[in-house]
């Protein structure tokens, strides 16, 4: 069979676009090592002071730690919520289990603006408003539909035969769900807390409603102080953000195949 | 079996969370959308009034911001539709080897901070920012082009941020179109495009349908993108939500446009999942 491949100017023109997908990241990493305090290509003299900036400012470090705080409670929270919430409507424990699921992917459907303005009434209302344990609760709304889109997907995969010959052999239910069922959707877990996580860390439209002054979150930062202007400490910070993120995608990718799973 | 009381013990956890700080929260926003602003008073709350929904269509300013959200919507998902099908396809009959890290190169920026993909963007698009610059030094222009707080900057902005979801979208679709029928066409004559119009194109409809679903309602509940490239004067409707509760303080009308777009968007996904049921049922 003629296995065609695509023509030059069609692959010519993807790659162009690929290209324009990762400009604005070569030009934030090229930002971050520049002398001047305005970016020209090439960048004049290279430095670290913008990193060494970044790295000692307790504004920028509290930020990153309520940042990582939530990010992983989040993900923790929602991990447990969602695949145990997930087990019960895969299993068709109760009835109802469309209308069930509907209701938990639903923060993914009402835009985050939303979300957010609803939650400020809220937790103004019952004079909750400006903690960490309220923005806690918020990014687990946000992040539990990722937990359970792929809690499910990964479990409507799974032969129940298996389940069923772990129960004969005398396993209880949850010994059946942590020794046979747990190692076969870990992959598909993996993938939804690496979702869950970067949704977490990089929430501006309900954070931005909820965070008091004193729990600014990373991305909160960088929202409201580029209203001030272009500042090369942006540009370190966002490169150390690059860096991670493409650490985790690979490693995610090594783990577990990451790409099967967007 | 006590399947159903375990199942309880299972779902409860979740469904308080999601009652107690989702579903009450949104539902308490139903009446702050019915009630009066004073401007110097606060919130009325001893009268109801329709005026916070009649505004959005009646109120010039507030309907030339809707009307800008769904413009910029609808020319965001073409240029993502125009600019994603190539990179799919690519991605899907090109050599197998470039397969996985050019998915990787879609998926990257994806996982990156939104704030830091917007503030890239800034960085190329501002008045003394990379693309000006270069363009004065090669002699193309004299003064900086205004990239920024209009249109331009939005699209651009924008459509590099879903164009990935796109992408991941048209990908899906082409891989499940069997590449025997595309043969069987060029065997019977068909010329390339011709193949491409007549059978390619049709196959992928569905993938098309729910990328462009999926892109134009995360355009128009964008709130970080505009904000950061619209500035504060070249308004969307989430910008204008965002200002109505931060900066005007009135909550009556920003919980009202709050509802029109939550509103608009749950519409907008449950049409087209009818839609694409029905057709599938007749496939």
């Amino acid at each position: 069979m003629n296995e065609q491949r695509p023509a030059l100017a069609i692959s010519s023109l993807a790659l162009l676009v690929i290209l324009f997908l990762q400009i604005p990241v070569i030009v934030v990493m090229l930002a971050s090592f520049s002398e001047t305090s305005y970016l020209t290509i090439p960048p004049q003299g290279w430095t670290l002071k913008w990193f060494e900036a970044v790295l000692t400012d307790r504004i920028y470090l509290d930020a990153i730690k309520n940042s990582l705080i939530l990010a992983v409670g989040s993900t923790a929270i929602s991990m447990v919520l969602g695949v145990a919430a997930s087990y019960a409507i895969f299993r068709k424990m109760v009835p109802g289990s469309e209308a069930l699921t509907s209701l938990l992917m639903a923060p993914l459907i009402i835009p985050s603006v939303v979300i957010g303005v609803a939650l400020l009434q809220y937790f103004t209302l019952v004079g909750m408003r400006g903690s960490l344990l309220v923005l806690l609760i918020a990014h687990v709304v946000i992040t539990v539909p990722y937990i359970v889109r792929s809690a499910l997907a990964s479990l409507s995969g799974i032969d129940l035969a298996v389940e069923e010959a772990a129960r004969v052999l005398g396993a209880d239910g949850l010994t059946t769900f942590r020794l046979v069922t747990l190692p076969l959707i870990k992959p598909g877990l993996v993938a939804g807390a690496l979702f869950s996580f970067v949704t977490s860390m990089e929430n501006v439209p309900v954070t931005i409603f909820l965070a008091g002054p004193r729990d600014t979150t990373l991305p909160i930062l960088i929202f409201t102080s580029v209203e001030m202007g272009v500042n090369p400490s942006v540009a370190a910070v966002s490169t150390l953000l690059i860096i991670a993120t493409a650490v985790a995608l690979l490693a995610a990718e090594r783990w577990t195949g990451f790409h099967r799973f967007v | 079996m006590t399947s159903l009381r375990t199942g309880f013990l299972l779902l409860s956890p979740l469904l308080f969370v999601l009652l107690a700080a989702f579903v009450v929260p949104l539902l308490l926003l139903v009446p702050t959308s019915f009630q009066e602003y004073r401007p110097g008073q606060g919130i009325a709350t001893d009268a109801w009034t329709a005026q916070n929904y009649a505004r959005i269509v009646a109120d010039e300013f507030y309907r030339e911001v809707v009307l800008r959200t769904i413009g910029l919507g609808a020319a965001v998902t073409l240029c993502c539709l125009v600019l994603g099908y190539p990179v799919a396809y690519l991605i899907v009959r090109g050599d197998p080897r470039w397969r996985l890290p050019l998915t990787l190169l879609v998926i990257f920026p994806l996982m990156l901070n939104l704030v830091v993909r917007s503030f890239g963007w800034i960085v190329l698009l501002t008045n003394r920012g990379v693309v000006n610059n270069l363009l004065i030094d090669l002699g193309l222009i004299e003064r900086p082009l205004r990239l920024m707080f209009n249109l331009t900057g939005l699209m651009i902005g924008l459509t590099h941020i879903y164009l990935p979801f796109m992408v991941l979208m048209l990908v899906a679709a082409l891989q499940n179109v069997p590449r025997d029928v595309e043969a069987a066409a060029a065997t019977l004559g068909s010329s390339r495009l011709h193949v491409f119009r007549a059978v390619t194109l049709p196959l992928t409809a569905p993938g098309i349908i729910a990328g462009s679903i999926l892109v134009f309602v995360l355009t128009i509940s964008a709130l970080v993108t505009p904000r950061m490239l619209g500035g504060p004067t070249y308004q969307v409707m989430a910008t204008l939500i965002y200002d109505e509760y931060m900066q005007l303080l009135d909550w009556p009308s920003g919980s009202a446009l709050s509802f029109a777009l939550a509103i608009s968007t749950i519409l907008i996904i449950w049409i087209s999942s009818r839609m694409t049921k029905r057709w599938a049922g007749l496939a």
